[in-house]
């Protein structure tokens, strides 16, 4: 390259820049860096706290469950890799006291434990916790308030767990990672680790698990996981970090990521569009220089250097503004919302920014090169002929060079496939039913323009001459459009569903292990303490004995150890069994059919009894539709038929059961109840009024939790409301850089009309209307694409139900008839705003 | 001595493809141009003049013919040569000016300079650009200078490089009559000065007359030559 073609480019982007020439392609580069730096670094720095904040749940960044302890080594690499460690183990077994006993979940905490999060205990049963930073001590045992119930003791006295007898000394109110189920789970003891031995619980088939924390750098966890992976036995081990938390908290959390990354990758898409409109405008503009520089003897090389040096000096500049302007745009979001989200956000990241410059590169190079090379072919013979436009035709280097820049900047900031490629169909099939709608249309004019040269057959030749342009500036439109919807409608549906997993009035107490007799006066007196309390569900123990007369055993063998389920511990032992004649809220049958209200006539009684599974449970256990299950329950024996499977949702904090049976079956047995009653939190101290006289009653305090998680969720919808505000800003500059290209292709005829008199009123209803017609169908287009990204969207993604959205078919045309229309009004109205004479000179 | 040939052409002929089939544009002409002539190319609108332009100055390929300029082959050449040939040896002044919007008076005088590879292009336009009398207007872009003005800087332009030839597209053809006689009278000045061949199309008979020959164009025919210098008047009829 000569040092004339370096400064004669140089001389081109200086005079150009100062000129307002590169404003468009510029915005847009600075567009494209500002929106996927701030977006990025904001949803990174967010997610990371919300990340660090729900580690709590699991007591740590990183846990590895282990059926037998693992090798020390695995432990000691894990500190020489920077990691902080804890241990603790987990197991099922029996408490005594008073001559009574109860089923517990004993852990054993060692030093260190909990990474993250508190343990919290109190001095007197079912009082607040305060958090507390040392263990039990040997000897020591803190265990939780319905212990206190069951076992009829107090703080002080002795309780015996296996061998060992410990001193209660304080009240178990919470530890990090209790996990939320509520039915599932017995009542915690925690102990020291050192006392575990002692007890002898570990032993042949006694179910014991053992836990190890991590927590550090996640840099270091992921190099440690690489070291460790190869050693695992999927088998026995099970490495979880709190997006593989199935609980409310990681899905709430990792949907949120999701949610953060989609955002993200629409931004890069937006910014893309923004790019390749205003690339394709800039290359128009730069037709004539061409074609002069030709004229004028310069080799094609030159010409493609310096304005390959034009593009570069660009993108450097806007890459530069963008990532400054990015910095100040986040800087305020987060000023914005740093006393409303209770998480520190001021850790920097430099994947954002390099992400920033890589798709503003990356946007700038590939979706200029079509522009370029169309550029290049530009015929000297154009000066001349004025008429004459680029050689170059062939769509397809500009489909394949855009659709692989787009598709590779998902791929590549995702590292998602799936969520890249649904995205990336989807907009492949908005654009070609888009081109097929135009083509459809012209080929349809053309067959009814056949015949002798007249006025209809001039109109077809005019659309079919600017059809390509049309449908680009539609597609550019439409794909604006349906981005918006998708992440609008995400959101909306996201939050709508947390919001109705927690709604104001969810119990927060339960009740079990009530009798039959004691229900009226259970009603009678919560409600003489204006305390609502929900329906009862009648409960009998049970213990599964086999099924399709195969022993239970080998059944349960099968299960697979990856899964986390709330209910697996209680499967080959006792489980709670319930009756009931109708569905409950929130179940979906997903196979067979309800058993529903049946008579009880003679014929019924030759039938068997039906039971209705949980669907997890029967992935599990594999059982199907018409196996029979039979049971244990007190001393008799009872067999039933699966006759349908239910979809459960866990997430509602309502008493739910994998079984449950149809009521003639167990009508012989006596049943306890459980039940459910929302208590605000400041009146807690009316617990012990309230349960004063039902002393067998056990109690079970979610209250803490339903308030952690409920917290957890505000801050992640408060998040991604801003998150939304990001990208409808982004979306909205879009569509101003779009309407600000067209308009330029319009001034030519603006100049024309008003040179012949034509009043502005005149021409900007015109305008007006032009924009109104595409706003329409755009808007309509992309409400059609949004419906099916939604749907690939929300059941290969997000894993929530699919929904229709049909209000957005009239919205979105709507929607898109008024912004862009006012766009349109408001850039001819800058036009008509100049003089002719500037207009028409502006055209020479 | 006898002045060399510039431009010979040899049944040169440009056809289009259209839907309707191949189209005979211009059919083919055959003329010379000595070196320091100034040849007007005259016809009514769609005779063909603009075309043969193209093709005389390398813009555009011939379909059938010669083209020797300054003794080379220019039919042989492809766009690369061609553009090679028009940097070394042509200058242009068109109709509307043609100047790159972005660049300064000064900068779109030293284009073709640059384009050249010459070190004092600089030095060659601020020259120039006195001559033709914009020199308190080398700053300025073209959207901030008058038609004429636009006009004298694309002159300028044409002759920074010395070219033997230059081309002219209707030079006039976008100024008004005192503007046009300004021009016209720069151009033949600074083409008798440095001895530069002349070819230009125009529709104004006043300016083709200033010419020493012209080529009548009729529906993609030369249909005749004749000399306006010589009192003789000769018309000649082209075969």
């Amino acid at each position: 390259m000569t040092n004339h073609t370096f400064s004669l480019a140089w001389r081109l982007f200086r005079h150009e820049t100062k000129r307002g020439e590169l404003t468009i392609i510029l915005l847009a580069i600075i567009l494209s860096v500002a929106s996927v730096l701030s977006l990025s670094l904001f949803s990174e720095r967010l997610k990371s706290a919300l990340t660090e904040k729900s580690a709590e749940f699991i007591a740590a960044d990183r846990v590895l469950d282990s059926n037998s302890p693992v090798d020390l080594a695995w432990i000691e690499k894990a500190k020489d890799m920077g990691l902080n460690t804890a241990h603790q183990t987990y197991a099922r077994s029996m408490v005594f006291a008073n001559e009574q006993m109860d089923l517990v979940d004993l852990r054993a905490a060692g030093i260190g434990y909990p990474l993250k999060g508190t343990v919290k205990v109190a001095d007197e049963p079912f009082s607040p916790g305060v958090a507390i930073n040392r263990l039990p001590e040997s000897g020591e045992a803190w265990i939780e308030s319905q212990l206190f119930q069951t076992l009829a003791i107090k703080v002080g006295d002795n309780i015996e767990v296996g061998d060992k007898i410990f001193k209660v000394s304080k009240v178990l109110t919470e530890v990090p990672d209790a996990g939320f189920s509520v039915f599932g789970g017995d009542p915690k003891i925690l102990i020291s680790k050192v006392d575990l031995a002692a007890t002898k619980v570990e032993g042949p088939g006694s179910r014991i698990n053992y836990s190890y924390f991590f927590t550090g750098d996640s840099g270091d966890l992921d190099n440690y996981y690489d070291w460790l992976e190869p050693q695992l036995d999927r088998e026995i081990h099970d490495w979880d970090s709190i997006e593989d938390d199935e609980s409310g908290i990681g899905r709430a959390v990792g949907r949120a990521g999701q949610y953060f990354l989609l955002a993200s990758l629409l931004a890069i898409v937006l910014a893309a569009v923004s790019i390749a409109v205003a690339a394709q405008r800039y290359s128009m503009r730069h037709y004539d220089p061409v074609a002069i520089m030709k004229t004028l003897g310069a080799p094609k090389k030159m010409v493609q250097q310096i304005y390959l040096l034009q593009i570069l000096f660009i993108t450097a500049l806007g890459i530069t503004i963008g990532v400054i302007l990015g910095f100040i745009i986040q800087q305020f979001v987060v000023a914005a919302i740093a006393n409303k989200v209770d998480v520190s956000i001021d850790v920097w990241h430099w994947r954002p920014l390099i992400i920033s410059i890589f798709t503003g590169t990356v946007c700038a190079v590939l979706f200029s090169l079509y522009p370029l090379m169309k550029l290049f072919s530009v015929s000297p013979l154009r000066v001349l002929r004025r008429d004459l436009g680029a050689n170059l035709s062939s769509r397809l280097i500009q489909f394949v060079a855009s659709g692989g820049a787009i598709f590779l900047l998902m791929w590549a900031y995702s590292q998602n496939l799936k969520v890249s490629a649904i995205l990336f169909v989807s907009g492949i099939i908005l654009v070609v039913s888009l081109l097929a709608v135009t083509y459809g249309l012209i080929w349809v004019g053309r067959k009814l323009g056949q015949g002798k040269m007249g006025a209809w057959q001039l109109a077809w030749a005019r659309i079919h001459r600017r059809a390509m342009d049309n449908s680009v500036q539609l597609i550019s439109f439409a794909v604006t459009i349906m981005l918006l919807l998708i992440v609008l409608v995400m959101r909306n549906d996201m939050v709508q569903q947390w919001q109705n997993q927690l709604p104001q009035g969810t119990p927060n107490y339960f009740l079990v292990n009530i009798s039959q007799a004691q229900q009226p006066n259970l009603e009678q007196h919560f409600a003489s303490n204006q305390v609502v309390i929900d329906k009862f569900y009648p409960v009998v123990r049970g213990r599964f004995v086999a099924v399709n007369d195969e022993k239970v055993r080998t059944a349960v063998s099968k299960e697979d150890p990856d899964e986390q389920n709330n209910g697996r511990d209680g499967l080959g032992r006792e489980a709670n069994l319930t009756w009931n004649t109708t569905l409950q809220q929130g179940s979906e049958v997903v196979a067979g059919q309800w058993f529903g209200a049946k008579n009880n006539s003679d014929t019924a009684a030759q039938r068997p009894y039906e039971v209705s599974i949980e669907k997890g449970i029967s992935e599990r256990m594999q059982l199907s539709l018409g196996d029979k299950l039979t049971f244990n329950i007190g001393s008799e024996i009872i067999d039933l038929k699966v006759t349908s499977i239910r979809d459960v949702n866990w997430q509602s904090m309502q008493p739910n059961f994998f079984f449950v049976i149809e009521p003639r079956a167990l009508q012989n047995f006596i049943p306890t109840y459980i039940s459910s009653f929302n208590l605000p939190t400041e009146r807690k101290a009316d617990i012990t009024v309230l349960m004063q006289p039902f002393a067998n009653v056990t109690l079970i305090d979610v209250d803490a939790r339903i308030n952690q998680l409920r917290n957890i969720v505000d801050q992640v919808s408060l998040a991604v409301e801003f998150i939304l505000i990001l990208v409808l800003a982004a979306g909205a500059l879009v569509l101003i850089a779009q309407v600000q290209a067209s308009m330029d292709e319009r001034q030519q005829e603006l100049a024309i009309l008003r040179t012949l008199g034509a009043k502005g009123r005149l021409i900007r209803a015109s305008v007006v209307f032009e924009f109104l017609i595409i706003g329409v169908v755009a808007g309509a287009m992309a409400a059609a694409a949004n419906e099916f990204s939604l749907y690939m969207l929300q059941t290969q993604i997000f894993q929530m139900p699919a929904s229709w959205h049909l209000e957005y078919w009239v919205i979105a045309p709507i929607a898109g008839a008024v912004v862009v229309g006012t766009l349109g009004a408001l850039g001819c109205w800058r036009l008509l705003s100049l003089n002719t004479s500037h207009l028409l000179r502006q055209m020479v | 001595m006898t002045p060399t040939t510039m431009i010979k052409t040899n049944g040169i002929s440009k056809t289009v493809t259209t839907t309707q089939g191949q189209l005979q544009i211009l059919k083919p002409i055959s003329f010379e141009v000595k070196a320091g002539e100034s040849v007007a190319i005259v016809g009514a609108s769609g005779s063909g003049k603009s075309t043969l332009l193209s093709l005389l100055a390398g813009l555009d390929e011939v379909s059938d013919g010669e083209i020797f300029i300054d003794g080379q082959a220019m039919h042989n050449m492809d766009e690369e040569q061609r553009a090679q040939l028009r940097g070394a040896k042509v200058g242009f002044i068109f109709q509307s000016f043609m100047l790159v919007q972005s660049l300064t008076a000064l900068e779109n005088i030293m284009l073709p300079a640059e384009i050249a590879g010459h070190d004092d292009a600089k030095k060659r336009a601020l020259d120039i650009l006195k001559q033709v009398g914009l020199d308190h207007r080398a700053s300025h872009y073209p959207n901030q200078l008058s038609g004429g003005e636009q006009q004298r800087v694309a002159i300028a332009r044409a002759f920074i490089s010395q070219p033997k030839i230059l081309f002219a597209d209707e030079p006039t053809g976008n100024l008004d009559a005192a503007n046009s006689d300004k021009i016209e009278k720069l151009l033949f000045e600074l083409n008798q000065n440095s001895n530069t061949t002349l070819v230009l199309v125009t529709h104004d008979p006043v300016l083709a007359g200033k010419c020493q020959r012209q080529l009548h164009m009729q529906a993609g025919e030369l249909t005749e030559v004749f000399a306006n210098t010589t009192t003789e008047q000769a018309a000649q009829k082209v075969g």
